[in-house]
């Protein structure tokens, strides 16, 4: 169990130990829907929300059911259900309420389900043995993260539009060459505040 | 020079359409470029009349950095004259790739981040690391989104910034003693003490993080250790002052990095969060703006006009961001020095900032009907 405040928790989740950009977790719907802007603000915004919601259920479910009956080994399973009926709920409420960012969206609002970001956020919380207000602000500050690397993202990319990229490198490949540079230019923030 | 003349005008043939050397236009064109006034006029009217163009642009560029070379020439010896040419050489060998593949010129845009790049390298640095880095912040930092005006990225900081990251420990044992007296350094070609023995050399910045802070004239003037050019505050200043007065480099870069540096300084000071040997809140202050990279970074590396924001709104908050960054990183964590991180960082979120500035400013329009 770590004594580090939740709020220095907070702050390395989304900085020095950004979980994008130092552990290379949910790369797939980050290369893919950068495009724009404004798409991958709503996907920023549905991920750290389902961050944040999800490692508070996965908490309350490991500690006081998973543990005391002895199932700790089923955690896997338990918070991957937890997590896709968690997006089934987000995915129905942004389709009755903003249905052109659904569309937007398309296929990567279901597939938030495997992004390996929200699963990962959870195992780290137990790998760590975070209490419940740090795990609060830890998945909250790895959401923000990972939507701030997104957004950056998505601005270089909209930029690149006046760039003039080899063919061979147009598309995934320079988004992983900026992605690159951008872990490189994060690396900065090496043990500002330490995670655990 | 009519000699010279002489000879690009004979062996043009074999490098135009149709010639032997044909692929190898691009190299011939600089070269021209660089020696001679080009031939070429505007066919027809009407004619812009702007004295300002892409050439002039750099070559002010270059002009306000060369006190700053003659001060690494006179602190840290004649080593640096080497660096410059492995920066210019393997560089251009990556750009000249480049505009072989494309059929395009090579342009000027090159010849800045070549004299810029050797300025922010320790000095004592081997020369294949200097290769190697410009190499890399040319490729990853420019070429590979189109050259000249539509990178993204600063190439010298790519470049600086992949040395810190890949051989922390070469740059940390390169930094070397600068020279005084009447000549300096300037009839020695001095290498990094750690070649020979183990006594490294700190920094102003790495000797401040053990608590001992050097004079603050010293960081004026330049004779302390540190990367090549950022040294001498004064020159830089001087050099900085004629690139705002030509309207080379945007003032509110400067200004937006420089006060957010002093306001946070001063607010850490006064908040407790950090002590300095020097007593009081103005002076350590000072000492911080003098040490480093930061004046460096703040007049030559972050006014680059292509990775910063376009808006004015965007250059203070991008200014902001840098500033505020390279107090965090040079307080709170392991490095030394955070100017370069913290630029890069600004060009990353540059775009996002154009971007917010203009929605923001489109709405309010929208609303006023």
């Amino acid at each position: 169990m770590s004594d580090t405040s939740a709020w220095v928790i907070f702050i390395a989740a989304i900085f020095t130990n950004n979980i994008l950009l130092t552990n290379f977790l949910g790369m797939c719907s980050f290369i893919a829907c950068s495009g724009q802007i404004k798409t991958s603000l709503g996907l920023g915004t549905a991920v750290t929300f389902v961050m944040v919601m999800t490692t508070m259920l996965n908490y309350v479910i490991y500690h006081f059911v998973l543990v005391p009956y002895g199932l700790g080994h089923l955690q896997f399973i338990v918070f991957i259900a937890v997590i896709a009926a968690f997006v089934q709920l987000v995915e129905m409420f942004v389709e009755r309420f903003s249905p052109k960012l659904y569309f937007a969206l398309g296929i990567f609002l279901p597939l938030i389900t495997v992004n390996c970001a929200i699963l990962g956020a959870s195992l780290f919380m137990i790998i760590r043995e975070y209490t419940f207000v740090q795990s609060v602000g830890f998945g909250l500050g790895a959401g923000i993260g990972w939507a701030v690397a997104i957004l950056m993202l998505a601005g270089l990319r909209q930029k690149m539009r006046y760039s003039h990229v080899p063919k061979a490198f147009e598309g995934v490949p320079i988004a992983m060459i900026v992605t690159g540079v951008l872990a490189m230019a994060f690396m900065g923030f090496a043990g500002m505040v330490s995670i655990q | 020079m009519k000699w010279l003349l002489k000879i690009v005008d004979a062996v043009r043939p074999t490098f135009e359409e149709g010639g032997k050397l044909h692929v190898f236009n691009p190299v011939f064109g600089a070269l021209e470029h660089f020696l001679f006034a080009p031939g070429t006029r505007t066919l027809g009217a009407p004619h812009i009349r702007d004295p300002i163009d892409l050439k002039r642009f750099m070559s002010m560029a270059i002009i306000s950095v060369v006190p700053c070379v003659f001060a690494a020439l006179y602190f840290f010896g004649l080593r640096i004259i080497p660096m410059i040419i492995v920066s210019y050489a393997c560089g251009l060998a990556v750009e000249a790739a480049f505009a072989i593949v494309r059929k395009e010129g090579i342009n000027e845009g090159f010849f800045v981040t070549g004299i810029l790049f050797p300025m922010i390298l320790p000095p004592g640095i081997p020369l294949w690391m200097v290769g190697v880095g410009v190499a890399f912040g040319v490729l990853i930092g420019k070429e590979l989104f189109g050259g000249t005006g539509r990178n993204i990225f600063n190439p010298a900081l790519v470049g600086r910034c992949f040395l810190a990251l890949a051989y922390p420990a070469k740059m940390s044992a390169s930094w070397i003693e600068a020279g005084g007296g009447l000549t300096g350094r300037l009839l020695e070609y001095a290498t990094a003490p750690a070649a020979t023995d183990a006594v490294t050399v700190a920094t102003p910045l790495s000797e401040a993080k053990g608590g001992q802070m050097c004079s603050i004239w010293h960081l004026l003037f330049g004779n302390v250790s540190g990367s090549a050019g950022e040294t001498s505050a004064i020159l830089i200043i001087l050099g900085g002052v004629f690139l705002l007065f030509t309207r080379v480099a945007n003032w509110r870069t400067v200004a937006g990095i420089l006060l957010s540096f002093v306001i946070l300084t001063g607010a850490l000071i006064q908040g407790g969060a950090v002590s300095y040997s020097i007593d009081g809140l103005v002076s350590p202050i000072i000492w911080h703006v003098f040490a480093g990279g930061l004046l460096f970074g703040a007049f030559f590396m972050a006014t680059d006009p292509v990775t910063s924001p376009t808006s004015n709104i965007g250059k203070w908050i991008y200014g902001i961001i840098i500033g505020s960054t390279t107090v965090l990183i040079r307080n709170f964590t392991g490095y030394v020095e955070g100017v370069t991180f913290a630029i890069l960082l600004g060009n990353i979120v540059a775009p996002i900032l154009d971007e917010a500035v203009i929605a923001i400013r489109i709405r309010r329009l929208r609303s006023e009907g």
